[in-house]
């Protein structure tokens, strides 16, 4: 008998279906990945289970009751814990207190019985020890943490519901390998205890590695149920996608060499600032330099600081062999570089605006403008979204109303109105489906054969390996290796950003 | 909660009801409902000079809620407990500068966009360089204007309005309508033609939308920020010199009255305390209908205390009409 | 603009602890300097009796600034909290003069004015949790509706308390002053609070609401107990008023809510929610009363004491707010 079983679950949000039929069986004792595309229904799905969502139709069975989930506090109530993709955590409280902050242990009653948090607490921290990094303690507020150190703690939060289901909705996005293998490990401790588990990850890798069954969901609908230990990544793929969809190649080809030789249109010599130092190299137009390396070792600190988001404490900079000073984006901006980031919803996305405004900024402030009129708006923007093959209904629709991956096609099309003369690509996919994907990255090939130069840095190693002419790996803030030509594998990528790390 | 219904009659009935969410038409309905309503209570509350009288009034309201929608609309907690102060204070300068003669009025039209200009400017900085929240930044500042009234009071007689600004704010003069009304409706055209024409106007939305996805754009977000408040102030500081009009001379803290009335205009005007979503459009509408409330409530024959509970209790209603927070479970 | 993704681990400076586990520090030092500065300008006021005075005279905010404190560690605000002052204090002295202003009636009265100020607090509750209502706007509605329910009761200003009530609050007992006493109370009360499990959990809804929802917090409950507690400290404000102006005034908070807000902020607490103490606010609002005994110390001229007052105010606000961000950045 299925410890947790869903059938035919449905939630739509207005007009919009979010999840269509869904329908899950989890049993004891395994790890039961959940497949699909961004926007494909998976987190709703979760969320329904963990009772923060309120389910338009269907069934929830717990070990074959029916069962009603009122909201999250009767989720855990009736055995299910939740690991949130977007975290659940309070930023001001100690890690102590935010793992323990759902079951607060009590002294008659009304009082906090401190000791009590603190030895549970520890219980869980424990777990982590040695990976946890730099700064993680008990009493750390968890607004000072990493991100990867705050995923650990919304990891310990799920953990310490001790419930016999748990959801991992893309636990392991912000972790480094090492702290992924402590992870799966417990995971495995989980299993043989009879827990079912419940696991997203966008990451291939990782699926196959502590995965026994997956359930595909597409477009809202359960597809189908598989034991992976019977499929491989490419039929898991072609189910995700879809029979009839493109599908972007498994393995991509290394791309040439690029430009050799001609004058940089970036040069970058010993920067530093916060997050890296001493970092110099040079890019020429039409060349996409990769950034690789662990999570977290400067990629996205070197980017934002040519940006000018954050400070530069050291080095130089020159732009066509001309000095460039960035002060804040918007000089940055004006001297012809463009900046996208994988975090959308922080950096990108005015949420609540129509697309217009959406696809706008850039060209406002380039072109210093005072008035927007619509129709001359509507003649700048449509060929930027074309550009990228954008699914939209109109201009006028606000941003919302898309997909993921949508989105963040209309924040890159704000920057092909006028066209930047070096593209910062920080993480751009993350967390968007593989067909925008792929639109992507054509896109960014093209923009390179037109002449523009790219930094791209990417928290996928096949998405460096697909694109990039040239890689520097990154460690602890500094470039411990460049990779070129043939030199350009997963071997290489792995074994520089493992050295000394 | 139930699936879409996508038969044509649901989609028509859908389409209605959404209509009738909508902030404006809401407070278009209520502003009509409550004009029969006062009609019965008092025959000639809808009469047309009683209309006249009341949108005067709303006028005045509104003229400093478009300073408070414009603050309110770029977001960070934008809020601007100021106005009140400055309303007074322009109206005490206002007053001063002109002293009762119609060749003053340009004078003081400049003397008091000035101030409401440099207290709305100190509020800005205060906000964007120091970064304090608007909250507590205008309302340190409202401590501030209500000390330096009590001190320009003390020094200067309470100036006399111009009869020509008298006039204007309460005589017929265009078309019948005082020319309060007329600027009034200008300043929505203006606000409106900002809000969705101009590159300041969408920048407005953007820092209130995601003021951190705005400073990666390019958005000026300080200037931006800076200037909203400024905007505010002077939009005060107009409405202190059209209340010196309509009462003919200052007295003592004639702005106090508008500090929260202005919020509550723009809120019922269907624009978020979020900020970035809204428009000024719904607050003309919100402040029509905060007055005629306050109106009809005065009409009636009762003791304070009744009227004010009634207010308050009226408040409450209307602001569950127009739709209450998220729920925390989707 | 906060940069993330940095390669080392944040290890907080010796100070930035400090002020992470004692956000009132900054506060507590503007206090000190207020106190010296009072001090030179009149030695006088540093008597043990001036402070018995300052205190007397600003517990009533303290509790209110205690009162606006609870709300705002969870995201909320309470601008009625005046009017409920208000409310209350024309309650109790109409029951009090009711019923002959015995020692019963006073008890009675007092009972009933903790009942007031809890029904307020529920209501406010009510109407910004459950109904879901924005904050600022449901309590000023709030706020217009106790006011004009305290003119019903005493339509007014001028009933006098009886005399058992402001003499004991002005008494001394075993040779310290009674409000003293009650400074010693409320320190036991704020302790014992600040060890429930309430008042984490109102500072984790301060935090991220839909955080402590998805969490499994009853976050609606939690925001309507922190009004509740609102209501009560509001109810003990209005005793403090009571006891120091001896008299009934339906309109005698309504200046105080903005002061409370001020001197929350002053204490440290982030007005957005999630972070600070009471015992912050404690601080800030008797830092408003020293920066007005001070502001009449200098020999400010009468008409000028307002807007020096507001100055310093406004002064004081930024820096603490400045002092409290440096250390935590």
């Amino acid at each position: 008998m299925a410890k947790l079983s869903l059938s035919g679950v449905s939630k739509a949000y207005g007009a919009t279906l979010a999840l269509r039929r869904g329908d899950l069986d989890i049993e004891a004792g395994e790890v039961h990945v959940l497949l699909g595309s961004n926007g494909s229904g998976k987190s709703t799905l979760c969320k329904i289970v963990a009772g923060s969502v309120r389910p338009d139709k269907g069934e929830v069975l717990i070990d074959g009751r029916p069962v009603t989930i009122s909201g999250p506090q009767a989720a855990r109530a009736l055995g299910i814990g939740i690991f949130y993709q977007e975290l659940s955590l309070s930023e001001h409280r100690s890690v102590a207190e935010n793992i323990c902050l759902a079951d607060l242990p009590g002294k008659s009653g009304i009082f906090v019985d401190r000791a009590a948090l603190e030895a549970r607490a520890s219980r869980y921290i424990a777990l982590f020890a040695g990976v946890a990094g730099e700064g993680f303690s008990a009493e750390a507020l968890v607004g000072n943490l990493r991100a990867d150190q705050r995923q650990l703690v919304e990891i310990m939060k799920a953990l310490s519901s001790e419930a016999p289901v748990i959801i991992f909705d893309e636990p392991t996005s912000a972790l480094d390998r090492a702290q992924v293998d402590r992870f799966f490990e417990i995971l495995r401790q989980l299993k043989t205890e009879g827990r079912g588990i419940i696991f997203i990850s966008h990451r291939m890798d990782e699926i196959t590695a502590i995965g026994d069954r997956a359930t595909v969901i597409r477009d809202g609908e359960t597809i189908r149920t598989l034991k992976l230990s019977e499929t491989d990544p490419a039929e898991m793929i072609r189910l995700m996608v879809g029979e009839n969809s493109d599908l972007p190649s498994a393995e991509h080809e290394l791309p040439a060499a690029g430009p050799s030789a001609g004058a940089p249109l970036l040069s970058v010599r010993n920067l530093s600032g916060k997050g890296f130092r001493d970092v110099s190299f040079d890019v020429l137009p039409g060349e996409i330099l990769g950034f690789g390396g662990l999570h977290g070792q400067g990629q996205s600190a070197v980017l934002r600081a040519l940006f000018g988001a954050s400070s530069i404490s050291g080095g130089s900079l020159e732009l066509s062999g001309r000095s460039l000073a960035v002060a804040n984006p918007r000089s940055a901006i004006r001297s012809g570089l463009a900046y996208v980031s994988g975090d959308r919803g922080r950096d990108g996305v005015i949420q609540g605006r129509p697309i217009v405004e959406n696809a706008a900024p850039i060209h406002y402030l380039k072109e210093r403008l005072l008035l927007a009129r619509p129709s001359a708006l509507r003649d700048k923007v449509l060929p930027a979204l074309g550009a990228l093959h954008t699914k939209f209904a109109s201009l006028a629709h606000p941003i919302g109303s898309l997909s993921g991956g949508n989105q963040q096609k209309i924040v890159i099309a704000r920057w092909l109105i006028e066209r930047p003369e070096v593209l910062l690509l920080d993480d751009p996919t993350k967390g968007i489906d593989l067909a925008a994907k792929a639109d992507l990255f054509n896109l960014i090939r093209q923009l390179a054969a037109e002449g523009m130069a790219i930094l791209l840095y990417s928290s996928e190693d096949a998405e460096l390996l697909g694109n990039a002419n040239r890689i520097l790996v990154f460690n602890g803030g500094a470039v411990t290796r460049e990779l070129t030509g043939a030199d350009r594998t997963r071997y290489n990528l792995y074994q520089a950003a493992y050295e000394a790390a | 909660m139930t699936m879409v219904n996508e038969t044509g009659a649901g989609k028509t009935g859908a389409a209605i009801s959404e209509f009738l969410k909508r902030p404006l038409v809401i407070a278009l309905v209520l502003i009509v409902v409550l004009l029969f309503a006062g009609n019965a209570l008092s025959p000639g509350f809808a009469s047309g000079q009683q209309i006249l009288r009341l949108l005067i009034v709303a006028a005045l309201l509104g003229i400093v809620a478009a300073g408070q929608n414009v603050v309110i609309l770029g977001g960070r907690e934008g809020i601007d407990l100021s106005v009140g102060g400055v309303v007074s204070l322009s109206a005490i300068v206002g007053g001063n500068v002109m002293n009762g003669a119609d060749i003053g009025i340009v004078p003081a039209v400049l003397a008091c966009l000035a101030v409401g200009g440099f207290f709305g400017l100190l509020n800005g900085l205060g906000v964007t360089l120091l970064r304090i929240p608007p909250l507590v930044m205008t309302l340190g500042m409202l401590g501030v204007l209500q000390g330096l009234l009590i001190v320009v009071r003390q020094g200067i007689p309470s100036g006399q309005a111009a009869p020509g600004l008298s006039s204007f704010v309460t005589q017929p003069f265009l078309f019948g309508l005082p020319g309060i009304i007329w600027l009034w409706v200008l300043i929505g055209v203006l606000m409106a033609l900002m809000l969705t024409r101009t590159v300041f106007g969408h920048r407005i939305y953007a820092i209130g939308s995601n003021e951190h996805a705005a400073y990666m754009a390019g958005v000026p977000v300080k200037l931006m920020r800076v200037s909203v408040f400024v905007i505010s102030g002077m939009f005060a500081a107009v409405a202190g010199l059209c209340l010196l009009g309509y009462s003919g001379s200052s007295f003592a803290n004639v702005g106090e009255q508008y500090m929260l009335p202005s919020i509550i205009a723009v809120v019922f005007g269907g624009t978020s305390l979020a900020g970035g979503k809204g428009g000024y459009t719904g607050t003309m509408a919100g402040a029509v209908l905060l007055v005629i409330l306050q109106s009809i409530l005065t009409t009636v024959n009762i003791a304070d205390s009744g009227r004010q509970m009634v207010f308050g209790a009226t408040l409450l209603l209307l602001m569950l009409l127009y739709g209450r927070g998220r729920a925390m479970r989707a | 603009m906060a940069e993330t993704g940095s390669a080392k681990a944040p290890t907080p400076g010796g100070f930035k602890r400090l002020i992470e586990r004692y956000p009132f520090l900054p506060a507590l030092g503007i206090l000190i300097i207020l106190l010296a500065l009072n001090g030179i300008f009149s030695p006088n006021s540093l008597s043990y009796r001036s402070l018995t005075g300052l205190v007397s005279t600003y517990l009533a905010l303290i509790m209110l600034a205690i009162a606006q404190t609870y709300v705002i560690f969870a995201g909320d605000i309470d601008l009625s909290a005046g009017a409920v002052v208000s409310l209350v204090n024309v309650v109790i002295i109409v029951l009090m003069e009711k019923m002959g202003g015995g020692g019963l009636a006073v008890f009675a009265a007092l009972g009933v004015g903790v009942l007031a100020g809890l029904v307020c607090g529920l209501i406010n509750g009510i109407v910004v949790a459950g109904l879901r209502l924005q904050a600022i706007v449901a309590t000023f509605a709030t706020s217009i509706f106790f006011t004009g329910f305290a003119l019903w009761v005493m339509p007014v200003a001028g009933t006098p308390a009886p005399a058992l009530f402001w003499r004991t609050y002005g008494s001394k007992l075993l040779g310290l002053p009674f409000v003293f006493y009650i400074v010693a109370a409320l320190a036991i009360l704020l302790f014992v609070i600040s060890r429930t499990r309430l008042a984490l959990q109102l500072l984790s809804v301060g935090d991220d609401a839909q955080a402590a929802y998805q969490t499994g917090l009853p976050v609606t409950p939690i925001r309507i107990k922190g009004y509740l507690l609102c209501g009560l400290f509001s109810a003990l404000a209005a005793f403090c008023v009571t006891g120091d102006t001896a008299s009934g005034d339906p309109l005698v908070g309504g200046k105080m809510t903005l002061f409370s807000v001020a001197a929350v902020v002053l204490g440290g607490s982030a007005l957005a929610g999630g972070w600070g103490t009471v015992v912050g606010s404690l601080l800030g609002a008797l830092t408003i009363g020293l920066i007005n005994s001070l502001v009449f110390f200098i020999g400010t001229p009468s008409e000028w004491q307002n807007f020096v007052q507001g100055l310093a105010i406004l002064v004081v606000l930024m820096a603490g707010i400045l002092v409290g961000r440096r250390a935590r950045a």
